[in-house]
Formats: structure tokens, sequence, C-alpha cells
């Protein structure tokens, strides 16, 4: 067990969520959402790290290699979310122009 | 109000991910218990998944470096997916903000500034077309190489406000990059059994020329994750205001 | 040769290939989607004969490598994205960049149905989702746009969880396919196994409109140009309605199909109050599309119980998808002007409450059978009592549509027309229950 990196990964992930309950301008919204993406990326690391393992690249000189498969989960989980960044910058700036303001005025109706 | 209950939400999200973690163990993925079954005929196998991948990767793929071997080969469909989410992405910028270019004066940067990353560009982008030639070998591949790539074009952005990408020449890299990804996934239909299989001699391990189509895609990938993360940011300084 | 991967491979080489034949994509977009259906149908014939087609990606068994799995249900349901998505793409007027982002979701969509692999669901349900974002947004007015951020920060939130859920099964099994993760379910910690199902379920849940996660639906359903209203009912909330079953059937305890029993419950109600409550006409199909699938999520939870589950679901799903589609269609307009739309309206209204001869009545016959064989009275009740508020509100709907209005755009009301007919179809050939009954296995 791993306590450091868990914890941290648990502080991210709900510092994130904190974030998008509590702030109301959107592009601190986005950035917790971001903060949450790092956090669970973080975790997928974590979960594939063995004590004393080294990156997993074949060479002779050693024996034991970390799990590869959540570091190629990561890759793809990093451009997704670089993805969704991208469009949601693209979506304030209209909201922006339309509105002149970032604050999220009328709050989550159901 | 909101935020109190924001904070306690948050932390009881806190408790409940620390108890869930502290059941995980940092165990060997060599365990017995990790065995696993295979779906189509349904028999056990005698490895866990990841040390099928540590202990076979050069021999079913070629490559050195497993993480690219996944990447490409074993999970390549994700990363056809994975692109795909990009290119989305960047259509999805360019059909939203097609028509906002702003037309404001902008300050002219300073001559260090500006014949300095003349002078850095073109050793940017070699860094970048290195990193995914070798993806296989070394640390590094597609998509980090097509990020350094997209770098240099955003240092020029930055260093002259008047450069813009041609629209044109992104577009149909981007166009010709994915279409090239997904035939020769389809040539692995046609000349082996299955989509994305390697139809190419596997060459010897951890040299430049081996591990079949891991180059080519790779290469494919990183102008394609290139061409699309500087439309990307070009089109968003199109609208700077 | 009809193989799964590429009713996923043409339409994404369909879209890179676009930018460079910009002046035809209208016609392109359209046949590619065309092909689709066309191979859905012959998948179907085929997975009907020949039982569910497994198909390995690179070669690799699985599960080193990828694979899609394909039953009975999941060709169908590819079938009905497919198909709705080439006539609904009919009424589409935009630009190349529109047609490609609409291929891409709908890909996206049908990738979620076909694949066996949990981390390829993840990929494909962020390509529906990120294309349906600037989808909504396409527009361009300020609901339009609000909308979307909504749906985007609700989508981010949940993918971000779905990924959690992951996480916490890979290291558990060290493996992500579907079928081996349900074999070896059993050896992991309940505790564990119960993280990872909520984790799921609520990152899911936020696509296929579950109760608490539907904040967004809406605004989205509100913003958006009715053509792609129309799209979101039938593309990326079935196929994640889909993808929950599969996971119930993943977890397979009797305490995990009583929870989605529950939120399913919860949906129903809350979308159907909700609905009676609305006077804006399109957040009222909005909310009466939750209503719906609550129900389907209320069939697919006794999937275990009772056979008839299954066609159930199945029926719900056709009528949801052929009749709300085609409302939201003709919606946006001050009454139902022309014949087609009154049409339209009045067969899409009687599929939606479950009169008799249109889909929806085998939907909520077959699922009121099996509660009946359950004796679980009070959920029988309850699914009464919303068809009777669904009833109320939709007669207040057509009364107010059906007098004289604007004249109708037929651009719009005939593709409607050709949509809510499969409803129709699929209610005069009760027969479709022998194919729908086929054993949907993970």
């Amino acid at each position: 067990m791993m306590w450091p990196e868990y914890i941290t990964v648990a502080a991210l992930i709900s510092i994130g969520l904190y974030g998008v309950m509590a702030k109301k301008n959107l592009m601190k919204i986005f950035i917790a959402l971001s903060l949450m993406e790092t956090g669970v990326n973080l975790l997928l690391i974590t979960i594939g790290y063995i004590p004393g393992g080294t990156a997993p690249i074949e060479n002779g000189n050693f024996a034991k290699y970390v799990d590869p498969l959540p570091q190629a989960l990561v890759l793809t989980a990093i451009v997704i979310g670089l993805s969704v960044t991208a469009l949601a910058l693209t979506l304030l700036i209209w909201y922006h122009s339309k509105t002149g303001t970032l604050e999220y005025r009328r709050g989550m109706r159901w | 109000m909101r935020k109190v209950v924001a904070i306690i939400l948050a932390s009881a999200f806190f408790a409940v991910l620390l108890v869930s973690f502290s059941n995980i163990q940092q165990a060997d993925y060599g365990e017995k218990e990790y065995y696993y079954q295979n779906p189509i005929n349904g028999s056990y196998a005698n490895e866990s998944v990841p040390s099928h991948y540590i202990s076979n990767t050069k021999n079913e793929t070629g490559a050195v470096n497993a993480v690219t071997a996944i990447v490409v080969e074993y999970r390549g469909f994700d990363t056809l997916g994975e692109v795909t989410v990009l290119f989305t992405a960047a259509t999805g910028v360019s059909f939203l903000l097609y028509k906002t270019r702003g037309g404001k004066k902008r300050t002219e940067a300073n001559l260090i500034l500006k014949e300095g990353s003349k002078l850095v560009l073109p050793f940017i982008l070699l860094t970048g077309a290195y990193i995914f030639i070798h993806g296989h070998l070394t640390p590094g591949g597609g998509f980090p190489g097509g990020a350094v790539i997209a770098s240099g074009f955003l240092l020029m952005m930055l260093s002259y406000p008047k450069f813009f990408m041609k629209e044109k020449a992104v577009s149909v890299t981007e166009s010709m990059a994915g279409i090239t990804f997904a035939f020769i996934g389809l040539l692995g239909l046609v000349f082996a059994s299955s989509f994305l299989q390697n139809f190419l001699p596997l060459g010897d391990a951890g040299y430049v020329l081996s591990a079949g189509i891991i180059p080519i895609i790779y290469i494919a990938i990183g102008f394609k994750v290139g061409s699309e993360l500087s439309s990307i940011a070009d089109k968003l300084k199109e609208v700077q205001k | 040769m009809v193989t799964p991967v590429l009713m996923i491979v043409i339409p994404l080489l369909a879209a890179f290939l676009m930018p460079l034949i910009k002046k035809a994509h209208r016609y392109f977009t359209f046949s590619i989607l065309l092909l689709n259906a066309i191979l859905s149908v012959l998948l179907f014939a085929k997975v009907y004969n020949d039982g569910a087609i497994y198909e390995t990606i690179a070669g690799f068994s699985p599960p080193v490598g990828i694979y899609l799995a394909v039953d009975n249900l999941s060709a169908l349901l590819a079938l009905i994205i497919n198909l709705f998505a080439t006539i609904n793409f009919v009424t589409s007027k935009k630009d190349f960049k529109f047609s490609m982002l609409y291929l891409l979701a709908v890909t996206g969509a049908t990738g979620i149905v076909l694949t066996g692999d949990i981390f390829n669901m993840f990929v494909f349900f962020e390509i529906t989702a990120v294309a349906s974002y600037a989808l909504v947004a396409s527009k361009k007015d300020e609901k339009a746009v609000e909308g979307s951020i909504k749906y985007m920060i609700l989508g981010s939130v949940g993918s971000s969880f779905m990924l959690i859920g992951i996480a916490i099964i890979y290291s558990q099994l060290k493996s992500l396919n579907l079928y081996d993760i349900a074999a070896r379910i059993s050896s992991m910690d309940p505790k564990m196994m119960w993280l990872s199902f909520s984790f799921l379920l609520t990152g899911i849940g936020v696509e296929a409109e579950l109760f608490p996660l539907n904040g967004w639906v809406p605004d989205a359903y509100e913003g958006a140009s009715s053509n792609i209203a129309s799209f979101l009912s039938f593309g990326p909330s079935k196929a994640s309605i889909y993808a929950i079953a599969r996971l119930l059937i993943i977890f397979s305890m009797s305490r995990t199909y009583e929870l989605a029993l529950y939120v399913g419950i919860a949906t129903l109600l809350i979308g159907e109050v909700a609905a009676f409550m609305q006077k804006n006409e399109k957040r009222m199909l909005a909310y009466s599309s939750i209503g719906q699938m609550g129900l389907i999520l209320i069939a697919f939870s006794l999937i275990k119980d009772t056979s008839y589950a299954i066609p159930a679901a199945f029926f719900i799903i056709v009528s949801h998808a052929s009749a709300k589609s085609s409302l939201f269609l003709i919606s946006g307009k001050k009454g139902f002007g022309g014949i087609t739309s009154k049409y339209v309206g009045l067969a899409g209204v009687l599929s939606l409450i479950g009169m008799p001869p249109m889909a929806g009545f085998w939907g909520k016959w077959y699922l009121l059978m099996g509660i009946a064989d359950e004796k679980m009275w009070a959920v029988a009740a309850v699914i009464i009592f919303s068809a009777v508020i669904e009833a109320i509100y939709f007669a207040r709907y057509l009364h107010k549509n059906l007098g004289e209005g604007e004249s109708e755009d037929l651009g719009y009301s005939i593709p409607a027309a050709v949509m809510v007919s499969v409803s129709i179809i699929m209610g005069i050939l009760p027969l479709v229950y022998n194919m729908a009954g086929g054993v949907l296995n993970a």
C-alpha cells in the first residue's frame, strides 16, 4: 500500500469535485475538471506500479518491469482530456461573446 | 451555503476514495489469481494479461517498448478511437469558431524572440520527428512527438502575430494521416486475418526498421496529432481579442 | 464478408476523407450511413442464424487484445441507431464539418454497442460525447451554448467517474475484457465490486439520462436544433442504456439489479412528473425522454428474473427512438400545420403512451407481463401511474398542436413520418418477438 500516492489521488479528485460543485465561474469549473482528470490519470499509473519495477522497455539488466497496460490507458485518457478542454475553451469563447461574462448565473435547474 | 454543502460532499467523497484505495494491493501481476479466461473458448490461461505483455512483446510485435506495443498493436483499436476523439475536437473547434477572426491590432514581438524562434523551429520539428520515429525503441511515440511539433508552431504563433497556419495544408495533412492509419488497419484485414493485424516482417528488435507496422502507424499519428494540435491552437488564436 | 469492425472503420475513414471532398459531403455522408444500416441488417441476419460473433482485432486473442462481441440485441441496436441516423440526416442543411461531426457521433454510438472491452467502450463514449457537445452547440445562440456547456461539465465528471470504475476493476482483476471480468468477478472483494459498479453506473448514467445526473437533458434538448435533439434521443442515450445493461449482466448480483430497479423507478417518476409540470414544449419532450429511459432501465433490471425483460426493453427502445425522434423533428413550430405533421404527432404520441397498434404497446405489455410474473405489484402500480400522467400531458400536447398552425416544413415532416412508421411496423409485426428474444450474452 502506497499511502502518499493514493492520498494525492483522492485529494486531487475531491478538490476537482468541490470546484465543479462550488464555483460559479465556468473557467474555474473547467480547471477543476482538469484537476479531476489528472487525479484519475495518477490513479491509473499508481495501480500499475510494482515496487522496485522499472519502465517496461526491454533491457537485459532488469528483471522486474511495471505493468505497461495502465500506462497505455493513461496515454489515451490524457488525449481525451485534452480534446474536451479544447472544445470547452471554444464554448467559453462563445459564451463570453454572447453574455459578456464567464459567470454561470442561472444555476443547475432540474 | 452552496460552498458548505460542496465541502461536505467533497470530503465524504475523499473518505470513500481512501477507503476504496486501501483495499488495493500493490501485488505482482504474475500471481495465480490474475490468470485470465479466454472469452472465445473459455479456457484458462496460465499467465495474467500484464505478464503476457511483458514476456511476449518482443516475439509477437518486434517492439522493445511494451507500452508502444500495447498502444499500437495489442490495443490499437483504442488508439484509433483516441485519434478520432482528437480529430472530433479539432473539427468541433473549427466548426464553432470559423467566422470569428478578431481584427484587433496586435503588438509586434521583440526582435530576439522573433529571430530566436526562427532559429529554434527546425530543431523542434526535428526533435518531434525523432520522437515519433523511434516510438517503438524509446519512451515517446506519436502523441508526444506530435505535441512537440505543435509546440514549435505555437512558438511561431507567439512571436509573429500575423503567423497563421495554412488551413488547407493542415486539413490535408490531418486527413491523409488519418486515412493512412485506417487504411493500414484494413490492409491487415486483407493480408492477415483481422483489422490492424501486422502483415509486415518483424525484423530485428531494437532497430529502427523493425516491429512491422508500428513505426508506420506512429509516423501517421505523429503527423495527425501535430497538425490537429496546431490547428486547434491556431483557431483559438484567431479569436484572441 | 460482413465483419462488425467494418461498421466502425468505414465511417471513420469517411470522416477522415471528408475535408478532401467538401462538395458532395451530404450525399457522401448519407450513403455511408445507409451502407452502415445495410451492413447492420446483414450482421443481424448472420448473428441470428449462427449465434454471437466474436471478432478479434489485431490478431491477438482476447483479453490480451480487444474484441468486438455482437449478439442479437446489439446487432438490432446498431441497426436502430444507423437506420434512424440515416433518415435524420436528410434534414441536415449545414456545412461539411457538421456532416463530419454527425458521422463521428453515430460511429461512436455504434462502437459502444458493438465492443466487448470496457476501456474501448469508454473511448467510444468519448467520441460520441465530444461530437455531441459540438453538435448541441451548432445552433450557436446563447441557449445552445449554455446547454452544451452544461452537458460538457456533467459529461466530463461522468467520464472521470467511469475511468475510476475501470481502474478499480483493473486493479482487482488485471483484465479489461467484459467476458473475462464477468467470468472472474466473483473472486473480487464485494466492497470493491460495489464501488466499481457504482462508479461505472454514475459515469454511464450521465449519458443515459438517469435520475440524479440528468440536469443537462432539458437544457441540451431545448438549446439544440431539432434534428440534433432528435439525434440525441436515439443515438447516445440508447447506446449507453445498452452499456448499462451489459454492465448489469457482468456484475450479475441480485443487489445490483435491485439498485438499477430503484434508479429506474426514480428516473421514471421524476421524468414524468417534471414533464407534466412543464410548459415549454421541447423541455416537456426532454423530460418525457427521461421518463422513458427510466422505463427501459426497469426492463433491463429484470433481465435475470424474467424472459420478458429483453423484448420489453427492445420494444420500448424502438418505440422511443422512432416516436420521440420524430416528435423532436416536427417540434419548434406553432402547431402541426399540415397533414403529415398531424399524422406524425398522433402516431408518435400513441406509441409513447403505449396504445395498441404501436411498438410502445408491446413494450409496456411485455414489461407488465414480466412484472406480473414476479408479483412486484408496487412496480406495476408505479408504471401504470406514470402511464396515466403521460397520457394526460400528451393529450394536452395534442390538443394544443392538432389545430391549425404554421404551414409545415416537408423537409422535416417527411423524414419524421418515415421514422414513426418504423414504430407502427414493429407494432404490427409481433412476430418480431421471436427475433428479439435471443439470448443477450455479455
